[in-house]
């Protein structure tokens, strides 16, 4: 360390500039995940809010809710600890005194009856009591400014929907979710498909005590149970997107840890003569090897740490409407992971040393 | 007592189409104290056979010892904790390390074989070699004739037994030179050490015990 702190000292700007790559570098790779997690999670933030254990679909929906349709009383046919019906529907709502395109937002639907399990906690307002009233997602009041009380105008229907309160994280495949009764679902619904006698849901929502399907029973050949997590990784998208920028961060980590590597080894290279002359006087390649390591571990801490720092400040500072979300389990495994392959790096830099003749080196 | 000592060392370089004899048979010691000088054309073996005392390179036949252990047969690693512990080296492009000062160059040796860095120990010692207000320079910011100067006392430091320079004054002006050579006599007489020193200047070895010559491989006495 000796060594390493007396170089980076000497030539301070050089490995300032070594470092202002890795802090750069470094924040992309954090951002990036920041920013693939937080809109992951607007795939399935109300899904992950039921707590369930598992999903009953119409058997031919393919594992795709907006496919799936089957009457309510089919729920008799489920047998499990908790049950709960939900109708699913997609639809574009829009401020009642608002008429211009870009005030219409996407929102998603979800028909709930309030006695069941998945009925939301309501953090502002009350619950929906009766006809045309719903609770929406958060995000609409901090994205879009809605209120309690706001009147909304649905796409395809003559009547208005009020607001009369607000829930957390309640997103479903990236856009908010209205809660709000089966019967004013129904309207919703039939807006798009026609009127129909039955009472119409998407899907039913399970909960068993061991948390495990095989406690969950099921007594119909139209339907179809699958487990949740089965559920939200056929998500319309939400696996492409995962794959995607799972890959994405995965080569940016690889790319980040070789340009610390290269560095390391370039630094070592043009020194490669006074390593010589250090060796010449006897000292150890593993002296020097751990001064290289040294400095590999001291660079990326500084220049990953600042770049996290600098992450966390840009998350705090961005505006809502930015799906940025922080996992800090993953900030630690992409701290830990760059640290390890730049030092990887650095190993192939202590491989030059040890070749390193110092014969040469003093001739 | 015998500090190097050196028993039928040859070494011939072999690149698979010609042998280069560039060191012939040899006998050679240098006693406790003794300051000797090398003189001899370029390209007559003196690097060479320099570089084999200091373990550097291995002679083909024959052995070296130093302090009275057989330098030359020990392991790779052992021979450069040995080289590290028992030689001093002195180049010509001086051995200095550009992001240390002077005063860190020495402390890298106590670094490295974990002793307590004296700061008096130091100060006297820069003292000796008139270079004591230079301490917290660097390499760059020096002379050529002061950086020989922290060459030597980098050198000195760990109180080796060996001290071998390798046209420690290629770099310098005649009074420089004269200078550097008189303090490394003075200092092997003082610290008792076996000193050799390659020059192509005669005029040097006028501080120097012994003198040899080299020539085409052959060592002999002048
Ligand atoms: N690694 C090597 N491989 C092959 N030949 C070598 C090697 N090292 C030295 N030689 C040869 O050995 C001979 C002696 O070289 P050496 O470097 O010892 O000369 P020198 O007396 O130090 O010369 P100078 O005064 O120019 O420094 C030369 O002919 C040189 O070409
Ligand atoms: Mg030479």
């Amino acid at each position: 360390m000796f060594l390493a702190w007396r170089e980076i000292n000497y030539s301070k700007t050089r490995f300032a500039l070594i470092i202002g790559v890795v802090v750069l570098v470094s924040y992309l790779v954090f951002f990036l995940t920041g920013l693939a997690y937080g809109l992951a999670q607007e795939n399935r933030t109300s899904v992950d809010k039921w707590d369930a254990t598992g999903i009953v679909l119409a058997d031919e929906s393919n594992l795709n809710i907006n496919m799936s349709m089957f009457p309510k009383d089919l729920m008799d046919d489920v047998e499990a600890t908790e049950t709960a019906s939900l109708g699913v529907t997609s639809s574009v709502v829009q401020l009642v005194e608002e008429t211009d395109d870009d005030s219409k937002v996407n929102v998603t639907f979800f028909g709930i009856s309030d006695e069941e399990f998945i009925f939301p906690d309501v953090i502002e307002g009350e619950a929906f009591n009766g006809d045309n009233e719903v609770i929406a997602d958060i995000s609409l009041k901090e994205e879009e400014g809605y209120e309690l009380n706001d009147e909304l105008s649905l796409a395809g229907m003559d009547s208005t929907i009020t607001i009369v309160g607000f829930t957390e994280d309640s997103k479903f495949n990236v856009s908010p979710v209205l809660y709000t009764d089966h019967e004013t679902y129904q309207h919703i619904r039939a807006s798009g498909f026609g009127e129909r006698e039955d009472e119409i849901i998407s899907a039913i929502v399970v909960q068993s005590d061991n948390g495990d399907l095989s406690g969950i029973e099921l007594d119909s050949d139209d339907l179809e149970l699958y487990g949740i997590d089965e559920f939200i990784t056929n998500l319309p998208g939400y696996n492409a997107q995962v794959l995607t920028f799972g890959l994405m961060i995965g080569f940016l980590v690889l790319i980040a840890a070789m340009i610390i590597g290269i560095f390391i080894y370039v630094l070592t290279l043009q020194k490669s003569s006074i390593l010589g002359v250090m060796k010449a006087q006897g000292i150890s390649s593993k002296y020097i090897g751990k001064s290289v390591i040294g400095q590999t571990l001291l660079l990326t801490l500084f220049g990953v740490l600042t770049g996290l720092t600098l992450t966390l400040i840009t998350g705090i500072l961005l505006p809502n409407a930015v799906p940025y979300m922080n996992n800090f389990l993953f900030l630690i495994s992409i701290t830990i992971l760059l640290i390890v392959v730049a030092l990887l790096g650095a190993f192939f830099s202590v491989r030059t040393v040890v070749k390193i003749d110092p014969l040469e080196a003093i001739s | 007592m015998k500090l190097i000592e050196l028993k039928n060392v040859t070494k011939v370089f072999d690149d698979g189409r010609k042998k280069i004899e560039a060191l012939k048979e040899t006998n050679f010691s240098v006693e406790e104290g003794e300051f000797v000088s090398i003189i001899g054309p370029s390209g007559s073996g003196k690097s060479t056979f320099l570089t084999i005392i200091g373990g550097l390179q291995t002679p083909t036949e024959g052995k070296v010892f130093i302090n009275d252990d057989k330098f030359s047969e020990l392991q790779e690693k052992k021979r450069a904790a040995k080289r590290f512990e028992e030689i001093g080296f002195i180049l010509q492009a001086s051995n200095l390390i550009p992001f240390l000062t002077v005063k860190d160059q020495l402390q890298l040796v106590n670094k490295i074989n974990k002793t307590k860095f004296d700061k008096k120990d130091v100060e006297s010692l820069l003292e000796e070699l008139s270079i004591n207000d230079l301490m917290d320079k660097y390499p760059s910011d020096l002379s050529g004739g002061e950086r020989q100067r922290a060459a030597i006392a980098r050198a000195l430091y760990h109180d080796p037994s060996v001290i071998l320079a390798d046209e420690p004054t290629a770099s310098l002006d005649t009074d420089r030179a004269f200078e550097v050579v008189e303090i490394l006599g003075r200092e092997t007489k003082k610290k008792n050490k076996a000193t050799i020193m390659v020059t192509h200047d005669e005029r040097l070895t006028e501080y120097c015990d012994t003198v040899y010559v080299m020539e085409d491989g052959v060592l002999s006495k002048k």
